[in-house]
């Protein structure tokens, strides 16, 4: 299960980085297509995941990822790993 | 900015392995004069055999130069021939023909104190004089060069590069559209305290772009490399090896003034503005070794 504070922490920044609604941000909503990214805009993902969540992010991490919901565990998967408090 | 262009470079250089590998052999067997002197005839088949190039240099020369037609003919000559020379050049100093050449540094303070201190350093060059000539020159602070090449041209080049043993001279980090491995490899690059070098004036398929006047006409120029340079906490220096005369370099350097908004979303332009600015200076010093030989210009 994850905290809602920080599905609330990642929509919001997702929707300031990438100048979409938060509204359109659901679990189930495709990750690129929502955001409008391409390749280039993926290096702003990283920033923005490193800038906001402490961790480092590496290529492999992207893999799998589709949905809001994947990148919901995927950031709690990290920050659990990282053992720090979100 | 828009993603796309009929201008599109096709990630591919011109000439192949076979051409590469006679001037080799030219410099290894005859010396570097045999090599200028081929060179002399073999421009005179591009002329007519690579017209694409030849409409987009002459494009150059007539529209953005303002050069008469005499003069364009003689300019179309010059800029293939000192592309050559470019060649022969890179390739007689990465074989260790050094000491034939002369080298003049034009290198502020401020740039050296990066290069010889221990963070990374992205550096910006583009096709413009002989930036390769100048890579070696990087070691003697004892740091890794790392070139982002396009994967296509990485790929036409790799088995030369293997075969004549330069693969060592500094490392190539590959660029492909499906794959975002290259900024991960980047960014370890920098965080290591190497540099990264990266071609701020070469478009790729389907990639955005940035449109500004450049030498008085709006041209696009990649979003890529300068995205990378604005969200990597490392310096940006800006990189030119001109030709000033015979087996005589200039290598002029420039450190991009970083500030809190050139590192966020938006950045990219504020160092482009500041690249352009700087690759319009070197150009207008030696226009005929500007080697973008495509439809640069809208």
């Amino acid at each position: 299960m994850i905290d809602q504070a920080l599905i609330d922490k990642i929509n919001s920044v997702l929707a300031e980085e990438f100048e979409v609604e938060i509204e359109r941000i659901i679990p189930e909503a495709p990750l690129m297509q929502t955001l409008d990214l391409d390749s280039l805009d993926l290096v702003d993902m990283v920033v923005l995941i490193e800038h906001n969540f402490g961790f480092t992010v590496v290529a492999k991490d992207f893999v799998g990822i589709k949905t809001f919901n994947d990148f919901y565990h995927y950031i709690n998967n990290r920050l659990n790993e990282k053992g720090a408090p979100e | 900015m828009k993603k796309g262009h009929p201008n599109d470079w096709s990630g591919k250089s011109r000439g192949g392995s076979a051409g590469y590998l006679v001037f080799v052999f030219l410099l290894k067997r005859l010396g570097l004069s045999a090599a200028y002197l081929l060179l002399a005839f073999v421009v005179l088949y591009f002329i007519p055999f690579a017209p694409s190039s030849t409409k987009s240099v002459w494009f150059y020369s007539r529209r953005i130069l303002g050069n008469s037609v005499i003069s364009s003919l003689i300019f179309l000559y010059r800029n293939y021939y000192n592309l050559g020379v470019a060649l022969i050049d890179k390739t007689a100093a990465s074989s260790g023909l050094y000491d034939k050449f002369t080298f003049i540094f034009d290198e502020p303070t401020d740039v050296k104190e990066i290069l010889s201190g221990s963070s990374g350093a992205i550096i910006i060059g583009a096709h413009f004089g002989n930036w390769e000539v100048g890579a070696p020159y990087f070691g003697k602070y004892g740091k890794r060069m790392n070139v982002v090449m396009m994967d296509a041209e990485y790929r036409n080049i790799k088995n030369i590069l293997e075969k004549e043993n330069k693969i060592g001279a500094f490392s190539v980090i590959p660029v492909s559209e499906e794959s975002l491995d290259h900024v991960f490899i980047i960014r370890d690059a920098i965080a290591r305290g190497e540099y990264v070098a990266l071609q701020g004036d070469r478009l790729t398929i389907n990639g955005k772009n940035i449109k500004i006047p450049f030498l008085g006409r709006v041209a696009p120029f990649p979003q890529g490399p300068f995205v990378l340079a604005s969200r990597t906490e490392a310096p940006v220096i800006f990189y030119f090896a001109i030709r000033e005369g015979f087996r005589r370099y200039r290598f002029v350097f420039k450190l991009f003034n970083a500030d809190n908004t050139s590192r966020r979303k938006g950045g990219e332009l504020k160092i482009l503005e500041s690249y352009k600015m700087e690759l319009e200076r070197v150009v207008k010093s030696a226009p005929e070794q500007w080697y973008n030989f495509y439809k640069f210009w809208l």
